[in-house]
C-alpha cells in the first residue's frame, strides 16, 4: 500500500522539499538574469505540489521522466541540487557533464531518467521503460511528466494505446497549467481535460487540483497501487499554473497581471504552510527558518556551480558511443 | 542604396508575398524564434490574420495539413522554427510532400514551404540544434533554399513561394541581426544561382547560411596575413550551381568548404564529391571540410562551441590548403 | 459493384501469372461502402484515399483500363507507371495523391479542407481509410485540428477488421486499439461519429448523404465507421479469390469451397445488393446477370488495353521530379 501518511512529520518533510524546489528555481532564474546561465530555462515555480506529492509515492527503484520544466521532479526525486545546478550552468560538475543543460536532465541514480526539450518526447520513452518494468516482475513502475501540449502530439496518444493494450504499469501525470508555450490550451483543442484521452483508451484518469499537495497525494497513490498490482496503466491530470513565462525571458504579455494575482493566492507552498500552521505543527518562525534554509541551499549550489570548472573541450568527443560492455 | 537588418528584409518579403498573393497561408511559427523583433510579426497578423493559423504542437499533423493544403492549390508557408523539430513531421515532408509530384506522374503538385531555424544558437543543446538540410538534400523531391544575408532572403523567400515544388527554408536565428543592402524594388532570386560574397585569387570558400558571415569575418583576417580567399555562397543546395564554383576553383585551385550541418553525409561532403568529380585537375591540394563535430551537441558553451564551423577552424583550413 | 469486384478479382489473375509485382490491396468486401459513399459528393469534392485505393478510384469513374495500366508500371498508367498500386492518382476526379504510409492521408485531407474553407468555394474532403490508421499519432492530430478549425471533412473509416463470424456481430475489439468503439476516439475531439453496417448499400447511402449536408451547411467534420467482414481473399498475406463471382452465387454457394462459403453466403455486400434489388422487384436476375456479363466483357477488355501498354523509357525515372520553376 502506498504510504501516503499525512501526519505532521511527513507534511513538513514534504514542505522543506517544495521549498526546496522554489529556492532552487528562484536561484537559476536569477543567474540566469546575470547571464551566469545561458540557454533556454523552464521554470516550474507554483507546480511544486505536482513534482513533491507525486514522486512522493514512489520507490526508489521506480523510474522517472520528465520534460522542459522538469528541474522539480528531479528534485523531488531525489537529486543532489549542486549537481543539478551545475548542469544547468554547463559544469564539468554537472549531472552530464555540462552536455545537457536544463532540459536534458539526467539523474539516474535516484532514478530521474531523463528530461527532454521535445514536447512528449518522453512518454514513448517511458513507456518502454514500463516494459522492461513489467519484465522484471519487481513491482517497479514508470512515472512521465508532461504539460496540456502534449495533449495534442501523436507520440502521446500512441502511448496510451499501447500503454493500454499491454497493461503496461505507467503512470501518465499531466501538468495542465492551461498554457502550452504562449498560447492558451483553448486555441489548441476544444478539449478541456486531457484525462478525457486516457479514458478513450480504457485508462483510469483523475483530475485534481494540482496545488493541493494533500489532493495530489491521494490520487497517485491510488494510481500507484493500482499500477504495482499489475493492473494497468494510471492517468493523473493536475491543475496547476506556472508562475512565470513559458521560458525564462518571456515576458508573458499574453496573460493578464490580474490572472497571476488569482493564481498567487493558489500558492501550493503557502497553502501547505497553512494547513500546518493551523495543525499547530508549525509556527511563523518555524516556516520562515524553512524558507531560509532552502535558500541557503539554493545559495550554496549556486557557489558550488559557478566555482566548478567547464568541461575541457576534449570532452565533445567523450561519451558520444558507448563502449562495448 | 538603403540598409536593412536581415530580419526586416525577411518582414518586407513576407508583407510583399502575403499582400500580393492571397493564396498563401502562414502556420505555425513567428518566423522569428526567440529573436525580441516581435513588434514585425504581430504587424503582420494584423493585417493577415485570416491567413494565419497557429496549431496545437502536432508537427506531423501541421505539416500534413500545409501539404495536403498546397495541393489544393493554396500556397502555405510553414514555420516549423527549431529545425530539429521538422523530424516529428518527418513522413509528410519526406515520405508524402516530397514523393507527390514525381510519383502521381507530375500531376500534383505541393507548392508548400517549409521554413526553420538550422543550427548552433546558444544553448540550444543536442534536440534544439539541428541542422536536417544534409538529411533532406539526400530527399528527392525537395528544393533547399538557404540564404545567408538580408537581400538573400528578401530574394529567395520570394522565389521559394512561387515555386510549385515542395521548398526547403532554411534559416539561423543568428543570422536575424545581420545588416546589408537590399535594393528598392529587389527582383526574386532564382534558385540555382550561386552568389561570390567576396572575391580573391588564393583560395576558394565555400559556405552556407551563418558561417557565410563567420567566413568573411576570417577572410578579413586572413587578408592581414597576406592571404585572400574567394567567397562562395551555394544559396540554394536543391537545384546547386556546380558551375561557378567551378570557375572559382579555376582560378585559386583551392578549396575549402565550411557548413554546420554534420561532417558525416554533410552539406560539404556532397560539394567535395562533386567539385572532386568534375574538378579534379584545377586542385593543387586536398579538398578540406570544416563541419560540425559528428557529436550530439553539447550544451555548455564552450563545448557547443568548440564543435561548430567556427573562424578560427576555417582559418586553419584556409591556411592548411595553402601550405 | 461489379465493375471493382471483376477489376480486383482479374488483378489477382494477372498477379498470379506474373504480369506485376510488388504488394497490392483489393477493395473485394467493401464494395457497398465505396460506391453509396462516394455517389454523395460533388464532381468538385476531394478524395483522399490509401493502399486500398482501387474501388474507391473506380467507383469515382476512373477508367478501369488506366488502373490496370498504372499497377501494371505501363505508361499509359493513371500516375503514368511512376505510382503503381499504392499511388494511383486521378486530380480531375479530386484524387490529388494517394499514400501508402498508414494514415498518411489523414493530415492532408485536413489540408485539403483547410483550403477549401479558406477559398470559400464548398468543396467538401472525404478522407477514406481504414481501422489500423486510427493507431498512428497522426489521426487524433488531424481530429483535434479539424475540430479545432470546423473544417469541411468527412472521416469514412472502413473497418473491415472482423473475421468470419457473420454479418450480425459488430466489429471486435481489436487487439491493437484500446480504445472501443472506435467512434470515441473522434468523439473525444466532439467530432459527431456513428458506426453503420458497411454491407447494407442503403444504410450507407443515407448515412453518408446526412453527413455530406452536415458539412455543407458548416457544422464543421463528421466521422463515420463503416463495418464490413473481412474477404477471405484478404485474409492471407498475398490476396487470392476464394471463388469467381457470379450473380448466380448469389443463391446457390455450394460451389464455394467450404471455409469461405459464410462469407459468400451472408456477408459479400454485392451479393446482398443483388437479392436486395431482386427481392424489391427492382431488378430481375436475368437482367442483373446480363449486366454482370458486360461488366465482365469490358474488364477483359480493359485488362487486354492494360497488358498491352508499353513500359515508360527508363530515362523517364529521371525527369519530372520537379515542376518547372516560373522564373
Amino acid at each position: 500500500m502506498a504510504s501516503k501518511k499525512n501526519n505532521s512529520k511527513e507534511v513538513i518533510a514534504l514542505l522543506r522539499r517544495m521549498w526546496l524546489i522554489r529556492a532552487f528555481e528562484e536561484k537559476v532564474s536569477a543567474l540566469y538574469a546575470e547571464r551566469q546561465i545561458v540557454g533556454l530555462l523552464h521554470l516550474g515555480i507554483g507546480q511544486e505540489a505536482v513534482a513533491v506529492g507525486a514522486l512522493s509515492l514512489l520507490r526508489d527503484d521506480d523510474l522517472v521522466y520528465g520534460g522542459h520544466r522538469s528541474h522539480g521532479h528531479a528534485i523531488a526525486k531525489g537529486a543532489d541540487i549542486n549537481k543539478l545546478m551545475a548542469e544547468i550552468a554547463g559544469r564539468a560538475t554537472g549531472y552530464c557533464g555540462g552536455k545537457g543543460g536544463s532540459m536534458h536532465i539526467v539523474a539516474k541514480e535516484c532514478g530521474f531518467i531523463t528530461a527532454t526539450g521535445v514536447v512528449g518526447g518522453t512518454i514513448p520513452l517511458a513507456l518502454g521503460a514500463a516494459f522492461a518494468a513489467k519484465e522484471r516482475k519487481k513491482r517497479q513502475l514508470a512515472v512521465v511528466f508532461f504539460g496540456d501540449g502534449a495533449g495534442q502530439s501523436g507520440p502521446f496518444h500512441e502511448s496510451l494505446n499501447i500503454a493500454s493494450l499491454w497493461q503496461l504499469p505507467v503512470i501518465f501525470v499531466c501538468e495542465n497549467n492551461g498554457y502550452a508555450e504562449f498560447t492558451p490550451l483553448s486555441a489548441h483543442t476544444k478539449i478541456e481535460r486531457l484525462a478525457q484521452h486516457a479514458k478513450t483508451y480504457a485508462i483510469p484518469a483523475d483530475t485534481v487540483d494540482g496545488n493541493d499537495l494533500f489532493a495530489v497525494r491521494e490520487v497517485m497513490s491510488q494510481a500507484v497501487d493500482q499500477c504495482r498490482a499489475g493492473k494497468g496503466p494510471a492517468f493523473v491530470e493536475c491543475l496547476t499554473q506556472r508562475m512565470r513565462g513559458h521560458y525564462e525571458g518571456d515576458p508573458a504579455k499574453y496573460r493578464e497581471l490580474s490572472q497571476l494575482a488569482e493564481w498567487k493566492k493558489k500558492d501550493p507552498i503557502a497553502r501547505v504552510a497553512r494547513v500546518l500552521k493551523n495543525q499547530k505543527a508549525l509556527t511563523d518562525k518555524e516556516l520562515a527558518a524553512m524558507e531560509s534554509e532552502a535558500q541557503a541551499l539554493a545559495e550554496k549550489a549556486a557557489a558550488f556551480s559557478l566555482s566548478s570548472p567547464w568541461p575541457a573541450e576534449i570532452e565533445v568527443d567523450s561519451q558520444v558511443y558507448a563502449a562495448a560492455s | 542604396m538603403r540598409e536593412l537588418a536581415y530580419y526586416e528584409a525577411k518582414f518586407e518579403a513576407l508583407n510583399e508575398i502575403m499582400t500580393g498573393d492571397e493564396r498563401v497561408h502562414l502556420i505555425n511559427g513567428t518566423f522569428l524564434s526567440l529573436s525580441p523583433h516581435r513588434h514585425v510579426f504581430q504587424n503582420l497578423q494584423k493585417k493577415f490574420s485570416a491567413r494565419m493559423f497557429a496549431p496545437p504542437i502536432s508537427e506531423l499533423g501541421f505539416c500534413g495539413l500545409a501539404t495536403g493544403a498546397a495541393m489544393a492549390g493554396l500556397r502555405p508557408i510553414v514555420d516549423l522554427s527549431t529545425g530539429s523539430f521538422i523530424y516529428e513531421a518527418w513522413p509528410q515532408v519526406a515520405n508524402e510532400a516530397a514523393n507527390a509530384y514525381s510519383m502521381s506522374g507530375g500531376q500534383t503538385r505541393v507548392p508548400v514551404v517549409f521554413h526553420l531555424f538550422h543550427g548552433l544558437r546558444g544553448g540550444g543543446a543536442a534536440q534544439h540544434s539541428g541542422s536536417p538540410q544534409a538529411m533532406l538534400w539526400n530527399v528527392p523531391g525537395l528544393e533547399i533554399v538557404i540564404p545567408s544575408s538580408p537581400r538573400d532572403v528578401k530574394g529567395l523567400l520570394k522565389t521559394a513561394v512561387a515555386s510549385d515544388n515542395p521548398t526547403i527554408f532554411v534559416d539561423h536565428t543568428r543570422l536575424l541581426d545581420v545588416r546589408g543592402d537590399v535594393p528598392e524594388n529587389d527582383k526574386p532570386i532564382p534558385f540555382g544561382v550561386a552568389d561570390v560574397k567576396r572575391s580573391g585569387s588564393d583560395v576558394t570558400v565555400i559556405a552556407t547560411s551563418y558561417t557565410v558571415q563567420v567566413a568573411l569575418q576570417a577572410a578579413a583576417k586572413l587578408a592581414k596575413e597576406g592571404i585572400e580567399v574567394e567567397i562562395v555562397d551555394p544559396r540554394t543546395l536543391v537545384p546547386f550551381d556546380l558551375a561557378t564554383i567551378l570557375s572559382s576553383v579555376e582560378k585559386t585551385h583551392r578549396v575549402v568548404i565550411a557548413d554546420e550541418t554534420h561532417q558525416s553525409c554533410g552539406v560539404a561532403a556532397e560539394i567535395a564529391a562533386r567539385i572532386a568529380e568534375s574538378g579534379f585537375d584545377r586542385l593543387k591540394s586536398p579538398i578540406r571540410r570544416v563541419s560540425t563535430l559528428d557529436v550530439p551537441v553539447p550544451y555548455s558553451p564552450g563545448l557547443e562551441a568548440h564543435i561548430g564551423p567556427s573562424e578560427a577552424r576555417i582559418m586553419d583550413a584556409v591556411r592548411a590548403a595553402l601550405a | 459493384m461489379f465493375v471493382i469486384r471483376h477489376f480486383e478479382e482479374n488483378l489477382v489473375a494477372l498477379h498470379d501469372r506474373g504480369v506485376f509485382g510488388g504488394h497490392y490491396h483489393l477493395y473485394v468486401g467493401q464494395e457497398a461502402t465505396g460506391v453509396p459513399a462516394l455517389a454523395c459528393l460533388r464532381a468538385d469534392d476531394y478524395l483522399f484515399t490509401t493502399h486500398r485505393n482501387h474501388g474507391h478510384l473506380l467507383a469515382r469513374g476512373v477508367e478501369p483500363k488506366k488502373l490496370f495500366a498504372e499497377i501494371l508500371g505501363r505508361v499509359d498508367g493513371l500516375n503514368k507507371g511512376k505510382g503503381g498500386s499504392f499511388h494511383s492518382v486521378a486530380p480531375s476526379l479530386g484524387f490529388l495523391h494517394s499514400s501508402g504510409v498508414v494514415a498518411g492521408i489523414i493530415p492532408l485531407s485536413t489540408g485539403t479542407a483547410y483550403a477549401s474553407k479558406a477559398q470559400k468555394n464548398g468543396r467538401l474532403t472525404v478522407c477514406l481509410f481504414g481501422d489500423g490508421s486510427l493507431e498512428e499519432g497522426a489521426a487524433p492530430e488531424a481530429f483535434n485540428i479539424a475540430s479545432l478549425l470546423k473544417l469541411p471533412l468527412l472521416f469514412l473509416c472502413e473497418n473491415n477488421g472482423k473475421y468470419g463470424t457473420g454479418r450480425a456481430v459488430a466489429a471486435a475489439q481489436s487487439s491493437s486499439m484500446a480504445a472501443y468503439p472506435l467512434t470515441d476516439l473522434p468523439k473525444a475531439y466532439k467530432i459527431p461519429a456513428q458506426q453503420i453496417d458497411g454491407i447494407d448499400a442503403g444504410l450507407v447511402h443515407a448515412t453518408i448523404s446526412e453527413a455530406v449536408e452536415k458539412i455543407r451547411r458548416g457544422e464543421g467534420p463528421q466521422f463515420v465507421e463503416a463495418q464490413t467482414v473481412r474477404y477471405p481473399g484478404s485474409a492471407t498475406n498475398w490476396p487470392t479469390v476464394p471463388a469467381p463471382t457470379d450473380t448466380a452465387l448469389a443463391w446457390d454457394v455450394s460451389q464455394v469451397p467450404e471455409n469461405a462459403r459464410e462469407w459468400y453466403r451472408s456477408a459479400d455486400p454485392l451479393l446482398v445488393y443483388v437479392r436486395e434489388l431482386v427481392e424489391a422487384n427492382q431488378a430481375k436476375r436475368d437482367e442483373i446477370a446480363a449486366l454482370e456479363s458486360q461488366v465482365k466483357s469490358a474488364i477483359a477488355a480493359a485488362v487486354d488495353f492494360a497488358v498491352n501498354s508499353p513500359y515508360p523509357q527508363p530515362e523517364e525515372a529521371e525527369r519530372d521530379y520537379f515542376a518547372k520553376s516560373p522564373l
